[in-house]
């Protein structure tokens, strides 16, 4: 019966004010990057054990964290519903940040060191105009410590993370790294790439000499210049993933690469090319040459079917679709 | 029995939110994951930072007779040629950056929705630096070695006393004759082999292989492991196959091991699963 004591519908007069005021609270919280009241109430009871702790762990995980010192807290959430005005690629940055923001607001308010298990969950819009940035995962304190200012963000389970930091090595982020570009007969490459061209169709700038080698009947021939538009795309992308994780690690693990060039046909015209990749990495911190202290055996598992010897990986969780990764054999 | 001792100091200092004035060298990008990264590290080496060589290529033209096996050389070598010139400019930003190697290469071919004759090719890995220095591991002609051998296959082949120099390939793609009607006739109502198509398939993956088998050769490969055969056919007509030879050509670590020193694996069998 407790479910109608504390966890009333909102059917009755009071139920529906109790939502309305629930609204207005998120509304507020999101507007001023804060917690609602209730939220922050109930971060702050599971930080003093008031009330249980939840945990995305599984009880090995569950088992090797606590042998460590570290204990769960709460489940914490962060999520961003982005509109892309302009672009987006970029979105993709934003979206994330914003995300990643909120976690660490209710990491905060349950006085965190570490989120745990954090991870990524993305919701298409059917207008393709907007998508969700979802992060869950478990906040984490390790005793002796006192609550962080600034808890990490670790995209991994609970079992690598503490396995990590016995080897010094912290998982503290997520870094993102976006570029988008067009490859048209006007400007040449878009946003400032290389020297631009001469302009017009009859030019002999980096759009041109892609229309010449493609018509290019019977022969081999590398398209160097959309090449070269391309690899300029990634390459910033890379550098950007680079240059947000050195805020918070010193490197990256990034298992999630999305790429594509969409050729965008014109009328009476050449068409403009419209390259885009996104990178996404988890950041760590560790000293260079820490080497690892525990021996590895090598072992053949003798189990017929699938084991948890040579079955699934708990290692990467990002979500992201990934064409470039799985576009096709060799 | 919470034990905090087993956590080194810098790392809790870190989750404290202090970061540490230990990495002067900055920041390495990579597409490991985490036991790969633990793996590589275990070999002696460090990540510095993510290679990507790409090339977008036209595929020329070439008719092949209808009933007649043969290669299609100008297709052999365009598949081959787009290929290595990703292979190389990945291989440029390792070496620009120092690497004395690049691990976990991935080498993907990508159709363009928008020209079925334009293919893309990626090449991409982390490049790699040994921890203490080493020079010896770099592959041939001092350039970084290349290898398509995660980070756990890495490991596992220098406890073999092997490094790996150099990603071999051979490509080889190939019109399989169509039969003459007459031929298809006879053939109805019996179980019979088209020797055609067998010779065909034997003859392209025999010219992929032998190129690949060249290319170790002119690495100074002792072997090559992790040989793959492909078989695919980009959006080409249903009688051309291109058939792709890709494997690691490795040496001994200056001498070979004594086998009896490397250690045996050992036989488990796990009972949580």
């Amino acid at each position: 019966m407790a479910w109608f004591g504390k966890n009333r519908g909102t059917d009755d007069e009071a139920g529906r004010a109790m939502a309305q005021y629930r609204q207005n609270a998120w509304a507020y919280a999101l507007a001023h990057k804060q917690l609602p009241d209730f939220v922050e109430a109930r971060l702050k009871d599971a930080a003093a054990a008031k009330i249980p702790w939840m945990s995305t762990m599984q009880p090995a995980e569950l088992l090797l964290a606590k042998s460590h010192g570290i204990r769960p807290l709460a489940t914490v959430t962060g999520t961003c519903w982005f509109h892309y005005g302009y672009s987006w690629t970029d979105g993709h940055v934003d979206g994330w940040g914003a995300a990643v923001d909120r976690l660490k607001r209710e990491a905060l308010a349950v006085g965190a060191n570490a989120v745990v298990d954090v991870q990524m969950r993305t919701v298409q819009s059917k207008d393709g105009r907007s998508m969700d940035f979802t992060l869950f995962g478990t906040a984490v304190k390790v005793d002796g410590l006192p609550p962080s200012r600034d808890p990490v963000i670790a995209t991994i389970s609970a079992l690598e993370f503490v396995r990590l930091l016995e080897m010094g090595i912290v998982v503290c982020g997520i870094s993102v790294g976006t570029d988008y570009n067009f490859l048209d007969f006007a400007s040449g490459y878009g946003n400032g790439f290389g020297g631009g061209s001469t302009g017009g169709i009859f030019g002999s700038g980096p759009a041109y000499q892609v229309q010449q080698q493609l018509r290019a009947f019977g022969g081999n021939v590398p398209i160097t210049e959309l090449t070269n538009f391309w690899e300029s795309i990634r390459r910033k992308a890379h550098a950007q993933l680079r240059a947000n994780a050195k805020r918070i690690g010193n490197g990256v693990l990034a298992r999630t690469h999305f790429g594509e060039l969409l050729r965008v046909e014109r009328d009476k015209q050449p068409p403009d090319y419209l390259g885009r990749h996104i990178v996404i990495g988890t950041v760590i911190e560790t000293r260079r040459g820490d080497g690892i202290p525990h021996h590895i055996a090598t072992v053949i598992d003798m189990r017929d079917e699938l084991s948890p010897l040579n079955g699934g990986s708990t290692g990467s969780r990002n979500t992201l679709d990934s064409n470039n990764e799985y576009s096709g054999g060799i | 029995m919470s034990d905090i001792n087993d956590i080194p100091a810098h790392a809790l200092e870190r989750m404290k939110g202090l970061r540490g004035a230990a990495n002067p060298e900055g920041i390495f990008t990579s597409d490991f994951s985490v036991n790969e990264f633990l793996l590589v590290r275990k070999a002696g080496f460090e990540p510095i930072g993510l290679c990507v060589g790409s090339c977008i290529y036209h595929l020329g033209f070439q008719m092949a007779g209808w009933n007649t096996n043969q290669e299609m050389t100008t297709l052999s070598q365009a598949m081959y040629e787009a290929r290595e010139l990703a292979m190389s400019r990945m291989r440029t930003e390792a070496a620009d950056m120092g690497a004395d190697g690049i691990v976990g290469v991935r080498l993907t071919v990508k159709r363009m929705e928008w020209d079925a004759k334009v293919l893309e090719f990626v090449a991409i890995g982390t490049g790699i630096v040994h921890a203490a220095g080493h020079e010896g591991y770099k592959g041939p002609q001092g350039q970084p070695f290349t290898s398509d051998l995660s980070g756990q296959d890495f490991w596992t082949l220098l406890q073999a006393g092997y490094r790996p120099l150099e990603m071999v390939m051979g490509s080889c793609v190939y019109h399989v004759a169509h039969q003459g009607v007459l031929k298809s006739m006879g053939n109805i109502g019996q179980n019979v082999e088209l020797t055609n198509f067998s010779q065909a398939l034997y003859d392209a993956r025999e010219i992929a292989m032998e190129r690949m088998q060249n290319e170790a050769s002119a690495a100074g490969a002792e072997g090559v492991v992790g040989v793959d055969l492909h078989e695919g056919s980009h959006n080409w007509a249903p009688h051309i196959i291109e058939f792709f030879a890709i494997g690691t050509a490795v040496i001994p670590i200056s001498t070979e091991l004594d086998p009896s020193t490397i250690p045996d694996p050992q036989l488990v069998l796990s009972v949580n699963s």
